[in-house]
Parts: C-alpha cells; sequence; structure tokens
C-alpha cells in the first residue's frame, strides 16, 4: 500500500473532511486495540478509502465519537468506533503491511522492516487463521510478482496484474459479497485501483529504481536508463496516462452502477479529483516531492 | 452456404447501415446469455455464426448493391479455417469465456489483422488496458479500412475522455491557481493607474 488514494481536501465539505477523518482515525485506533500500539504506525491512506467504499455500500451509518488520540493530544477528534468494516479494514491494512515490510526485508535487510515484522509477527499469526483463504491468494500473488520481477517482466500489464489481483481479493469483503452483481463490481473496482496504484508506484520509483539497479517494469518496456530517462518520460507518460485514466474510468463508471448513497461525496471526491490529481502531479516529472502527504 | 442477405434478414443490395441494424439486432436476439442453461443454447449458437459470417463477408465485400453479385460463389467465403475459429473465439468473448478464447487465439499460426484484433479485445476483458489498444491498434494500422476495429479503437479514446469529462464537471481544475490571480491583480492595478487611480499603492 502507497498512500496515493487520497481526497482532494480543498473541494470536501467540512463534514466530509471530519468524516474522513474519523475513519483514519478509527482503523488507527482499532489497530492499537486489537494489536499493540506500535501496529498503528503501518496505517495508510488507501485502507480508509476501502472502509469509506464498504460502510457507504453497507448503508451503514457510521457511529461516531469523540475522543483524543495520542498523535492529537490536545484536541478531541471524531473517531469511528464500533463498525465490523473498519475493523475489516484495518485488518487489511495490517496484512499489507506486513507484506510490505517482509519484501523490503528480503530487498534491502534494513533493521528497520526487520523490526517490523518481529514486532507484527504475532499479530500476522491471528490474522493468518482468520482470513486463511485471503492470506493464501494474496502469498500465492506476491510469489508470481517476485517470479516476474526475477524474470525481468516487460509488460506493465503483466506485471500489475499480481498486484491488482491482490487488491480485487481485499476489495471482496465477504458480508458484502452475497449479492453477486455487488461482488462484480466490488472486484472491477479493486483489480483497477490495484492496477492503478502498481503502475503509478513505477512510474514514480523509476529513477530511484535505476539507480539502484533494482527491477521497474518500465526500464525493461520502454528501454529506460540513465541517459534516456527525459526523453523517455515524454514517450511513457502518454501511454502511462492512459492506462492510468483508464483504470480510473472503470472504477468510476463501477462506483456509479453501486449507486452509493453514505458519503458518496467523499467517495466521488477521491474517485474523480484526489486521484486524478495525485496522478497528474506524478506525471509531470520534476514536479514539487510534497504531494504526498496532504492530509 | 447461404444466402447472407437471408441469414440477416434485409434485402439484397441493402446499405450498409441497415446490414449493421439488422445484425446488432440478430446478435441481441441469439446472444449466448439469453440463452444460459437452455437446451436451444446449441441452436443459438450455431445461429450466431452463421450471423457473424454473413456479416463478415458483406462487411468484407463491401454492401450495397456491388456485394449481390459476387456472393454466389461457394467457396468464396470460406477462406480457409481461419474465420470458422475466428467466430468461435468471438462466440467466447461474448459469452465471456475469455480463458477458452485466449487459448484459441494463443494456438493460431497466422497472426492477421482479425487476430491482433480479437486479442486486443480478450486483454481489455481481461483489464490489460496496454495491450489491449496496442493489439486494437496493430489492426487498425494492419487494415485501416476496417470499420469494426477503428470504432473499437475510439471507443478506448472516448472511456479515456469521458472519465476526464466528468472530472472536471466536477470542479477539477476549475477555478483560478495563484498565477492567474496574480495576474488579474496586476493588470487591475495597470488599468487603475491608467485611469489616474491606484489599485495597489506599493506598484
Amino acid at each position: 500500500m502507497f498512500g496515493y488514494v487520497l481526497p482532494e481536501k480543498p473541494e470536501l465539505k467540512i463534514r466530509e473532511y471530519e468524516t474522513f477523518r474519523a475513519f483514519y482515525c478509527g482503523i488507527c485506533k482499532s489497530m492499537g486495540r486489537r494489536y499493540g500500539q506500535l501496529s498503528r504506525l503501518t496505517l495508510n491512506y488507501d485502507t480508509v478509502f476501502l472502509a469509506i467504499l464498504l460502510s457507504s455500500l453497507a448503508d451503514e451509518i457510521p457511529e461516531m465519537k469523540r475522543e483524543r488520540c495520542i498523535a492529537h493530544p490536545m484536541k478531541k477528534k471524531y473517531i469511528v468506533t464500533k463498525s465490523d468494516i473498519v475493523d475489516y479494514a484495518s485488518d487489511i491494512n495490517l496484512i499489507l503491511a506486513y507484506y510490505k515490510l517482509r519484501d523490503n526485508w528480503k530487498d534491502e535487510h534494513n533493521f528497520l522492516s526487520g523490526g517490523g515484522i518481529l514486532l507484527l509477527k504475532s499479530a500476522h499469526e491471528k490474522l493468518k487463521k482468520k482470513y486463511s483463504k485471503k492470506c493464501a491468494i494474496i502469498e500465492e500473488k506476491l510469489r508470481e510478482l517476485t517470479e516476474l520481477e526475477t524474470s525481468k517482466c516487460n509488460s506493465m500489464d503483466k506485471a500489475a496484474e499480481p498486484f491488482a489481483k491482490i487488491m480485487e481479493e481485499v476489495f471482496c469483503f465477504d458480508p458484502l459479497c452475497v449479492d453477486k452483481e455487488r461482488e462484480k463490481l466490488l472486484r472491477v473496482i479493486g483489480y483497477n485501483l490495484g492496477k492503478w496504484i502498481y503502475i503509478l508506484d513505477a512510474y514514480d520509483d523509476i529513477e530511484d529504481d535505476i539507480g539502484n539497479n533494482s527491477y521497474n517494469v518500465f526500464i525493461y518496456q520502454f528501454g529506460v536508463n540513465k541517459d534516456n530517462l527525459q526523453d523517455c518520460k515524454l514517450t511513457m507518460r502518454k501511454r502511462i496516462d492512459f492506462n492510468l485514466t483508464y483504470a480510473l474510468g472503470e472504477i468510476s463508471r463501477s462506483c456509479k452502477q453501486l449507486e452509493l448513497k453514505i458519503n458518496s461525496g467523499i467517495i466521488e471526491n477521491i474517485v474523480y479529483l484526489g486521484m486524478l490529481r495525485k496522478m497528474e502531479h506524478i506525471l509531470k516529472a520534476g514536479s514539487c516531492k510534497k504531494v504526498e502527504k496532504s492530509i | 452456404m447461404k444466402n447472407p442477405y437471408e441469414v440477416l434478414g434485409v434485402r439484397e443490395g441493402a446499405s450498409e447501415e441497415e446490414i449493421k441494424k439488422a445484425y446488432r439486432e440478430l446478435v441481441k436476439k441469439y446472444h449466448p446469455d439469453q440463452y444460459r442453461d437452455n437446451p436451444l443454447s446449441k441452436l443459438a449458437e450455431e445461429k450466431l455464426r452463421e450471423i457473424n459470417e454473413a456479416y463478415d463477408y458483406l462487411m468484407k465485400n463491401g454492401s450495397g448493391g456491388s456485394g449481390k453479385n459476387t456472393y454466389g460463389g461457394s467457396s468464396n467465403w470460406n477462406s480457409g479455417n481461419d474465420s470458422g475459429i475466428f467466430n468461435q473465439v468471438r462466440i467466447n468473448i461474448n459469452s465471456g469465456n475469455i480463458a477458452v478464447a485466449e487459448e484459441m487465439l494463443n494456438r493460431m499460426p497466422n497472426r492477421t489483422a482479425e487476430w491482433y484484433f480479437l486479442k486486443g479485445l480478450v486483454f481489455l476483458r481481461k483489464g490489460w488496458y496496454d495491450e489491449a489498444y496496442s493489439h486494437i491498434q496493430t489492426a487498425v494500422n494492419m487494415e485501416p479500412g476496417n470499420f469494426e476495429y477503428r470504432s473499437t479503437l475510439n471507443k478506448l479514446n472516448n472511456s479515456y475522455r469521458n472519465y476526464r469529462t466528468d472530472a472536471y464537471g466536477r470542479g477539477y481544475n476549475q477555478g483560478p491557481d495563484l498565477c492567474s490571480i496574480c495576474q488579474c491583480l496586476w493588470c487591475s492595478d495597470c488599468c487603475c493607474e491608467c485611469m489616474g487611480g491606484d489599485l495597489i499603492s506599493c506598484c
């Protein structure tokens, strides 16, 4: 998870902003309550979108309370409490964070990720039992991803497939998937979101990956190297822009078909404004690096 | 082989528009989705194949009068085994058997424009937009006159544009940015100064 899925703050209503924060804090507190305070450090914006979308689909008006929090000890903030969906989103947040740390550890062997794995180990064991099917799928897809990386895959579609499938699985919150039509739409949203995140992240990281000699699909698809990076970026950008926008189009269409009522303003804001803004910032090469934390 | 005009239920020498309209209606009627778990599904499939063949033939050989003289020869449309396989691939794509369609295409040795087109459709259904676009683009480049390939490519481009139109309608990038606000201020200041007044006193 990468934190690209954010609302466009200036376009949110104040109450929508408060609701978004309440979900964000709700996930954070839910993790702290159940898996220990340090697990809260893995909190990620992408799972907030998941929680808001699912709770909107469940027609659930979130129950909120004003509470204090370690990060903001002076002010009481609204927090979503007692929601199965928020608990689910925080579980997912932790599962994905664990796998990401494990991946980092394999690549770089830095102590931060090593320590993180140790801390999350017991929580992950619990979650693996709770979501045995989902975890098995995620692990299998991660293996596929590693294989694609070692075989130097040169197609962005192929390279993005495992992560897209992981997100597809994540968006299938079982209690809401009783209705097959809904499940299909949730799967489309998850798949395209995963694809969008993967491609955007690969583009964002290309300079670092060239420098570190790490795998990046665009190095092989477009033959990018240190010297032709700027020229390549120009030709790549149009194609990547098409793919990202197409995926966003699919997400927005499926959201429309889900006929969401509660919090639909926030979801529309994320899908039409926040993600598009994020993507355009990253596609514009050499733009300011500060976009990543905007809320 | 049956008379393609009869199969599509249009008069001989019908215009391209008429043929397309009739074709669309028939495909809807015999679409495999309508015959799921129905004993008639085999029959419908057979019918759909005939319709596709007739349509392909008329589109390839030009309609609107010029086609009616050429259809008679029975060997004319069976230009090899490929067209039959392509039709089966189309049926599979339409009924959602993407894996089967892909497998069939992968086994074909001839990479014609239609092959690239169908492969593109398979990719599109899988969600592989990059491959889909480049395959359909290849099909269009190989056969620039083909209406179906071109319109599918246009549809892809439209879907890209539709999302953006929606986003802009919701206020994306609307309203002045800082630069245009400054420009506006500067212009107002100049105007005021021209008229003897001043908006921003320091400049």
